[in-house]
């Protein structure tokens, strides 16, 4: 169900507008002329003979009490506002498509009146006392109401396309607020081709529309077609909530920075309050001395309070001014201009605290606090929150979210996984992945010659793999390929029937300083996961079955993961 | 009174002389309700927990004074130890932060009954994670920080212990240096018990990990 589409349209505006202006009544005959050419007439002048295009001195001989004003956009606004208002009275939140011109969403309106001929009624009768004429069309699609307003009609819903298809093919020209420019050629060439209604524009295929005339083409083409566009907005706009601050003199020191978050808060917190709002998205923006512009946007689970506003100004302008004091980026020089801008906001019950608190919340906002404050230190995804889930590897089963939003697990915990591990859990566990197409591309190539060059400290070396696939999900191991050989010293693989090819005797990782001969080992343990899944299946176990295998090397035990044809380790039991 | 204490005490190391400083205040409590004086060890009396951080109870009996809060350890070894401080603190009530440790066991510690609402992780602190952690020391009761190899020159460390202390936060340093820490401790794991053995050994390609046994030494200043 689409949205239906009103139009208003005051016939001959600027000729209203210019009798209006010069105090004449309506009925009086008036040419409104730009470049000595008559633009716009009233009704009583077309009657006796003028005609838009005319030249002044003709229309003043068909017509010799003509009334001839020059062209005036701002009249032609100014005037219309009346109407504008009148219109608001009884529908509010009309858009002007050009003095003259109103489009309004009108299920609301239709509802409210019964029908809606009967708000169209309505809306004649305001706009009659307002002192002007109007017509009304209401169609499923603005451009389609426009036209339909010109002959007074109310087009049936779903009929857009039959209506329009009647149509001459200049009207895609018709209305110069509805078309782009060169929308006059387009309609000349159309005629020129033969092609005389709109139905007959409508019939020919998109592709060829769009190959041989070009967007503005495309445009015009679902217009023909009665195709959804762009609607009226109808909706109230948010109240403008920013509140400003120009720093004089300029910030360069943390206490002032302090001082301007304290009187910043307070401003903005007045204009939510008197909104009824609470913000849970705050963007701070900064402008500096010389000309830069910072923003950064603070995101709370809880809407802010006005110390949590203020703490946050201070804590972001104190991590820009060190960041600049330190050389590495930050302002290019001392803040000029501080606004805060309330990105999302909540009605204000959403900020009721209980009446008594309860046991702990003071030790739990001082916590919340500080890692609030790191996460202006170094970004939004810096801080993470972990959350028990639903999985089978011991990566899978932790889902991490970035403080603030809301923690919801990736697979429920709750549920029957058949092939989880048991207890206990490895207490290192490697496998910092960005995601499945990162793992891949990088591990193969870059991995191995990597950990060859930094065997020297196990410390180092992980700190590397750390860094090095950065990403936040912990789902895909593969960050430390190992080999897994035979007695022959062949790679053991693990076949479709989820067991060995060979007794696996040594582990050779390149990528992990845990290697040497196996003095136990066991699994391996299939992974049956996202089978049905076509997607999935293709990246994750296409070439092969997922498994998991313990195996004990030089006294240290270590968890196995079979991916892809390939051993990663996955975790340390230490 | 205490002062006069303290100084004939000096030659005791540290852990005695708070133990004695804690048993003089206990017998100044216990003169308040008689109630108290009934108390088999004085040193009871005095809640641990607005001192003492929770520790899991094997290291308890290692750590006779217990880990104070505000102090600053440095760990090495298995990473059972860090994750089972972490889970002992989340489970009694405080806040921990581990910074620094991407391949930290989320999941071991859940296991061994942390509460991960109370915990957040920052594994990429950027440049200075040292930093990181001085901020967090404001509101955690926790943190849990990996140098990734760096070593903290000592005045830098100084700074940072005398912000753990006035904070009462406890920070625990692994993976890197960490001039004049009051505490050190070191776990090795010792072995593993592993399921579904032949008489006690273990038969490869059968069984599990079922636990991990590790020995932790601890280094106390004195």
């Amino acid at each position: 169900m689409t949205a239906r589409v009103l139009a208003i349209w005051c016939m001959d505006w600027p000729a209203v507008a210019a009798a209006a202006a010069a105090g004449l009544p309506p009925t009086t005959q008036v040419a409104v002329t730009l470049a000595n050419r008559v633009v716009a007439c009233s009704a009583a002048a077309r009657e006796v003979g003028v005609r838009r295009g005319l030249r002044r001195r003709e229309a003043q001989a068909r017509c010799p009490q003509v009334h001839v004003a020059a062209a005036d956009p701002a009249r032609d606004a100014r005037f219309f506002e009346g109407v504008i208002v009148a219109v608001d009275d009884v529908v509010p939140r009309a858009e002007v498509l050009r003095p003259g011109l109103l489009v309004l969403p009108v299920r609301g309106a239709a509802r409210y009146f019964g029908s809606e001929q009967v708000a169209a009624e309505r809306l004649v009768d305001a706009v009659a006392a307002a002192g002007a004429e109007c017509q009304i069309g209401i169609a499923d699609q603005l451009p389609t109401a426009v036209f339909a307003a010109r002959v007074g009609r109310v087009v049936d819903p779903g009929q857009d396309a039959t209506f329009l298809s009647e149509l001459s093919i200049r009207q895609l020209a018709g209305e110069p607020s509805l078309s782009g420019p060169g929308r006059v050629e387009l309609s000349d060439l159309l005629w020129r081709m033969g092609i005389r209604t709109l139905g007959q524009f409508a019939a020919l295929p998109r592709g060829d529309v769009a190959s041989r005339f070009g967007a503005d083409a495309v445009v015009a083409h679902r217009f023909a077609r009665g195709e959804p566009g762009r609607g009226p907005y109808g909706r109230e706009l948010p109240p403008d909530l920013d509140a400003v601050l120009h720093c004089d003199p300029p910030i360069e020191r943390v206490d002032a920075a302090a001082f301007a978050g304290r009187t910043l808060a307070a401003a903005l917190h007045r204009s939510l309050e008197e909104a009824g709002v609470g913000c849970t998205r705050l963007a701070i923006h900064a402008v500096t001395a010389g000309g830069g512009e910072l923003t950064r946007v603070w995101r709370c689970a809880e809407p802010l309070t006005e110390d949590a506003t203020a703490d946050r100004v201070r804590w972001q302008l104190d991590g820009w001014l060190t960041s600049r004091r330190a050389g590495k980026g930050g302002p290019t020089g001392p803040v000029t201009m501080l606004r805060l801008e309330p990105v999302e906001v909540v009605s204000a019950e959403a900020l009721q605290l209980p009446l008594w608190g309860c046991l702990g919340e003071e030790d739990r906002l001082r916590a919340r606090r500080a890692l609030i404050r790191v996460q202006g230190l170094l970004g939004q995804e810096a801080v993470q929150v972990p959350v028990l889930s639903g999985g089978r590897g011991p990566a899978e089963r932790i889902t991490l979210t970035p403080l603030g939003d809301e923690l919801v697990p990736r697979a429920a915990p709750d549920r029957p996984w058949p092939g989880q591990l048991p207890q206990p859990a490895p207490t290192v566990i490697f496998g910092d992945t960005g995601g499945q197409e990162r793992s891949d591309s990088g591990m193969n190539t870059g991995g191995q010659e990597r950990s060859d060059s930094g065997m020297n400290t196990g410390g180092q070396e992980r700190s590397d793999s750390g860094m090095n696939t950065g990403g936040q999900e912990r789902s895909d191991p593969g960050s430390n390929p190992v080999e897994l050989l035979d007695a022959q010293g062949d790679p053991v693989r693990v076949t479709a029937r989820g067991v060995f090819t060979a007794e696996p005797v040594r582990l050779d990782g390149a990528g992990s300083h845990y290697r040497g001969e196996l003095s136990w080992w066991a699994g391996p343990w299939p992974v049956d996961e996202r089978w049905w899944d076509q997607n999935q299946e293709a990246g994750r176990s296409g070439s092969g079955r997922t498994a998991r295998a313990q195996v004990l090397v030089a006294d240290t035990a270590l968890l196995l993961c079979y991916r892809q044809r390939r051993w990663y380790l996955e975790g340390v039991y230490e | 009174m205490t002062a006069a204490i303290a100084l004939e005490e000096r030659q005791n190391n540290r852990y005695e002389q708070l133990e004695q400083l804690r048993r003089q205040m206990a017998a100044v409590s216990g003169k308040v309700g008689s109630r108290w004086r009934a108390a088999e060890h004085p040193a009871d009396v005095l809640p641990d927990s607005e001192s003492l951080l929770a520790v899991p109870d094997a290291l308890a009996e290692l750590l006779p004074a217990g880990l104070p809060k505000g102090t600053v350890a440095v760990l090495s070894g298995a990473r059972s130890l860090p994750v089972g401080i972490v889970a002992a603190v989340t489970s009694a009530g405080g806040h921990a932060a581990v910074v620094g440790l991407p391949d930290f066991g989320l999941l071991a510690a859940a296991e061994m009954g942390a509460d991960l609402s109370r915990l957040a992780v920052i594994p990429k602190p950027g440049t200075d994670p040292v930093e990181v952690a001085a901020v967090l020391m404001d509101g955690m009761d926790l943190v849990v920080l990996g140098l990734a190899g760096r070593s903290v020159p000592p005045t830098r460390a100084r700074a940072v212990v005398a912000r753990a202390r006035q904070r009462g936060c406890t920070l625990l340093v692994t993976q890197g240096q960490w001039q004049g820490a009051p505490l050190r401790m070191d776990a090795r794991v010792c072995g593993y018990e592993i399921t579904g053995g032949r008489s006690g050994v273990p038969v490869s390609g059968c069984g599990r990990i079922s636990r991990v046994q590790v020995s932790i030494r601890a280094r106390g200043r004195t």
